[in-house]
């Protein structure tokens, strides 16, 4: 089975929110979903942005966790909070740079992205990027997204891909916006 | 077949105690592949599954699409028969009670007869939509016609696709949505948009859009606001809601001046070149930007890229279409093609993005005021012998030609309709001018609606039959290809709910006319009447069995036998539908929107679709998700006209024209013109912006215009709400 990632293109957003639908519908979920879409600018333009869990190689959530309730899968995938372990100290959602980790007041237990582990682990794409209409959330192989990344980086400083712009290495790679400006017009 | 770049061969994950049902969504006219899970033992749809497998949209779902499963088993699901007694009560959701079908039936014929035999054969009526499938709209046709022996049956496709089905009908001679199949989208070189959020309205086409960026191709997009698909466009033509015509005329204009016009396409296999040459002459760049407030570069620029792109691809939705000139606009922009000979072959052609379900099938199949199935016309002798004839009546008998839509419930209004059949359609809602139209159907002496929720339309009728959802039923649709694919049935109606094709027959039975549909037993029946009944016609069907669409992922009409494969490229040997095989080029003179601002009403209203709605809302309302995402209705206003009026962003203000009035919240964007007001139309009761908007008929299609009309802003006090 071939590894493939998760690899996001902010600049395709159209905000359908339609990734936020299907995560309910994987069938670990609960039916919640655990990711996010933000207006970049509401008062000016439509631009959208998905954030989703990046999967980090070394992930602040599960570092700071007291009870090791975050385990990581050997997919690299970062699971959400074993049911039984997590205390609900809410460590990893001060911890994750990235604001990923809900909370459930509820049933004091904190829920994440597990990128829809009973899938991928198949090779089967996570419920977000099967549908997401827009091809902002793509599920490629290395080759392909060494591809990518060739494609826009250009060497001018405005690249592109995750480092060094995040914090830290990722599983997820993300193109942040600007894959448009390597591109040569057919005419 | 189809299988392109974007098509990967995925396993679907299958549940333990679950079987998926390959099937297509319920809403838009993408119909998106999906796969229903099923438990098996319950029998209950209980979630979605991908489609990874289906050449369209690969997998891709809105979410609409995603939650589309959760209308079959919702709590607001009408399980028996409705009557309501107190006709007092009408316009409100008091007052049914529950009942037999044999009761409901009963009132239905009893009251249906009186009428009839008071007031003659058309004092009753059928309005009918077409988020259902080919059978289904078919039959709608035979029922009023056969069944109840009207003249006047219409459908909610006048509100949606009528403009476009005109335009090609004018241009072309047929109208097929899409002259070539989606899977060609991405690889053209030009993609340019009119009067489509495409983002909102048809979103799993944007990987494709999208793609023809990433290879180098352009975007050209006109709408009079920056929508998701406008913001990364290379050219943004931000046009005054309703001056399309102009701006395509100036197009073309600039098209032949600058030499990109195919002569020897334009001799060939078309008329009219020379008579539209002079006509756009006066649509220079400087008085196209001052009819449509378009900067001149900007025009300028699209055409050059447009004329220069090897391949190009025309697409438009109901931004041009519904205007009072919507059929004028499609031609409009479909002279863009014929002028430069781009159309009648691969990657380069012309397609309407249609927005209901089944729009393109549900339009050619005699649900039409004026049409008989296979896209025949009911004036010409010929075609109703025919249709006649499989349908085992005296071609005399067949009814006259009706009215359109709107103009029923201009009908009922001066009592020469008493009686109304409403299915598939919530026309308290999406109809133009609603204070006219809800008092039209208010004063009804008779009205049934089915429907599987109880809907603002359903509030206005007496008897209520409960359908059921696309889910619990089978049939054909054509997609906004024009391809026919097949809705697969994934559950039993729940409750006592029936398809709208069984009440149909069993209706008729009780009305004495049997020996036309008790043949009919199930839907596969029905399908194969229809098949024989299209036979011949533009829309030929006959060769689309259902074997078929499964074998081949779908047929493209026409498909005229068992050996013909379908047509997914219109057009490849250059001729068109018209006697002489020619396109036509229409020389199209411009006129403004039946209402221009004024100094009382100095904006200009427009209204259309959020990503989260779909038509009404009657369904998508219901939805818990998208009812978060957007749970109310409101006002998109830019800053600088914000300041004018000294209001801010959230405050509730009241919008009226001179129609009517509603409040809405104010949403600050400069993503819109400045002379622009814009409001989305999926919400109900007081909240419908339709019920400022204006019944400015098209000529030929009979499309109001729901784009443009003129409206004002007025402050509330603070705080005050409604």
């Amino acid at each position: 089975m071939e590894k493939r990632r998760l690899y996001i293109e902010l600049e395709n957003c159209i905000g359908c929110r339609s990734c936020l639908a299907a995560c309910t519908q994987c069938g670990g979920h609960e039916e919640r979903n655990r990711n996010y879409v933000y207006d970049v600018n509401p008062l000016v333009n439509r631009q959208t942005m998905p954030l989703m869990c990046l999967h980090c190689v070394n992930p602040a959530c599960a570092r700071s966790c007291p009870a090791q309730a975050i385990q990581i899968h050997e997919t690299g995938a970062v699971l959400s909070a074993l049911v039984e372990k997590c205390i609900g100290c809410q460590n990893c959602t001060i911890a994750c740079p990235y604001g990923i980790p809900k909370f459930d007041e509820e049933e004091n237990l904190m829920y994440k992205c597990d990128l829809c582990i009973d899938r991928t682990k198949d090779g089967i794409p996570p419920m977000c990027a099967s549908v997401c209409p827009s091809n902002t959330l793509q599920w490629l192989t290395e080759e392909e997204i060494d591809q990518k990344q060739k494609q826009f980086d250009l060497g001018n400083d405005k690249w592109v891909t995750s480092m060094p712009y995040l914090e830290g290495e990722t599983n997820v790679k993300v193109n942040l916006p600007g894959i448009l400006q390597g591109t040569t017009k057919l005419f | 077949m189809q299988r392109d770049k974007f098509f990967r061969e995925i396993e679907n994950v299958q549940h333990p105690n679950e079987k998926l049902i390959k099937t297509h969504c319920s809403y838009c006219g993408m119909q998106c592949g999906m796969n229903l899970r099923v438990n098996t033992a319950t029998n209950k749809i209980i979630g979605v599954e991908p489609r990874y497998d289906w050449p369209v949209t690969v997998g891709k779902m809105c979410p609409k699409g995603v939650t589309a499963y959760q209308q079959t088993n919702h709590k607001d699901r009408i399980l028996k028969p409705l009557i309501r007694d107190d006709a007092s009560l009408k316009g409100t959701k008091e007052g049914f009670r529950e009942a037999s079908w044999e009761e409901a039936y009963d009132l239905i014929v009893k009251k249906f007869t009186e009428l009839q035999k008071n007031y003659g054969k058309d004092s009753l009526s059928v309005f009918s939509g077409v988020s259902m499938t080919n059978e289904k709209c078919y039959l709608t046709g035979k029922f009023a016609r056969v069944g109840l022996g009207t003249r006047y049956i219409d459908y909610n496709g006048r509100f949606c696709m009528s403009s476009a089905a005109g335009g090609f009908l004018r241009s072309f001679g047929v109208d097929r949505g899409s002259t070539l199949p989606w899977t060609d989208v991405h690889e053209t070189d030009c993609l340019f948009i009119a009067g489509s959020n495409t983002a909102e309205c048809h979103p799993t086409s944007m990987f494709r859009v999208w793609a023809v960026q990433e290879r180098g191709g352009y975007l050209i997009v006109a709408d009079p606001r920056e929508t998701p698909v406008a913001r990364r466009a290379d050219v943004h033509l931000d046009l005054r809601p309703g001056t399309d015509l102009a701006l395509a005329n100036g197009i073309l204009h600039l098209l032949i001046e600058n030499g990109y016009a195919d002569k020897e396409f334009v001799n060939k296999h078309t008329n009219g070149f020379e008579e539209t040459k002079e006509l756009v002459k006066d649509f220079t760049p400087e008085h196209t930007s001052f009819l449509t407030g378009v900067a001149e570069e900007k025009i300028i620029k699209a055409a050059e890229i447009y004329g220069k792109a090897p391949n190009a691809i025309v697409m438009f939705a109901r931004g041009i279409e519904q205007q009072h000139k919507g059929v004028d606009n499609v031609s409009a922009y479909t002279n863009m093609a014929l002028v430069t000979g781009k159309i009648g072959r691969p990657k380069a052609g012309v397609a309407t993005f249609t927005g209901q379900g089944n729009g393109q099938g549900g339009r050619e199949h005699g649900q039409k005021s004026d049409l008989l199935p296979g896209y025949r016309k009911i004036t010409n002798p010929e075609h109703v012998k025919a249709v006649s004839k499989v349908w085992g009546i005296n071609p005399e008998e067949m009814p006259q030609p009706g009215v359109s839509a709107y103009e029923m419930f201009e009908l009922m209004e001066e009592k020469t309709i008493r009686g109304l059949y409403l299915l598939c359609s919530n026309p308290a809602v999406s109809a133009p001018n609603l204070n006219f139209v809800r008092n039209a159907m208010k004063n009804l002496d008779f009205m049934v609606c089915a429907d599987f929720y109880l809907s603002e339309s359903a509030e206005f009728a007496d008897v209520i039959l409960p359908s059921v959802t696309w889910s619990e039923d089978e049939g054909t649709v054509t997609n906004l290809e024009g391809r026919i694919i097949k809705i697969n049935k994934a559950q039993e109606p729940i409750g006592e709910s029936k398809p709208d094709w069984l009440m149909q027959v069993e209706l008729a039975e009780r009305l004495g006319r049997g020996k036309y549909f008790s043949h009919l037993k199930t839907a596969k029946d029905v399908a194969e009447e229809f098949r024989l009944a299209t036979k011949g016609g533009n829309a030929d069907y006959y060769g689309a069995t259902w074997d078929k669409i499964d074998k081949q992922d779908g047929v493209f009409w026409p498909c005229k036998d068992e050996e013909d494969k379908g047509t997914p490229h219109m057009f490849l040997d250059k001729k068109f539908y018209h006697p002489d095989g020619k396109a036509k080029i229409c020389a199209l003179p411009y006129r403004p929107p039946a209402e221009e601002p004024c100094e009382e009403y100095p904006l200009r209203l427009t209204t259309g679709r959020v990503v989260y709605h779909y038509l009404s809302g009657n369904q998508t309302r219901r939805i818990q998700f998208l009812k978060d995402m957007c749970p109310d209705p409101y006002v998109e206003v830019h800053p600088v006209t914000a300041e004018k009026y000294n209001i801010k962003h959230e405050e509730v203000v009241r919008l009226f024209t001179r129609r009517g009035k509603s409040d809405y919240k104010v949403k600050i964007t400069e993503a819109i013109r400045e002379d622009t007001v814009f409001v989305p139309y999926h919400f109900g009761h007081e909240q419908s912006i339709n019920l400022l908007t204006i019944a400015a008929l098209d000529p030929m299609s009979r499309m109001p215009e729901f784009k443009a009309c003129a409206a004002q802003i007025e402050k509330l006090e603070a705080g005050k709400v409604h």
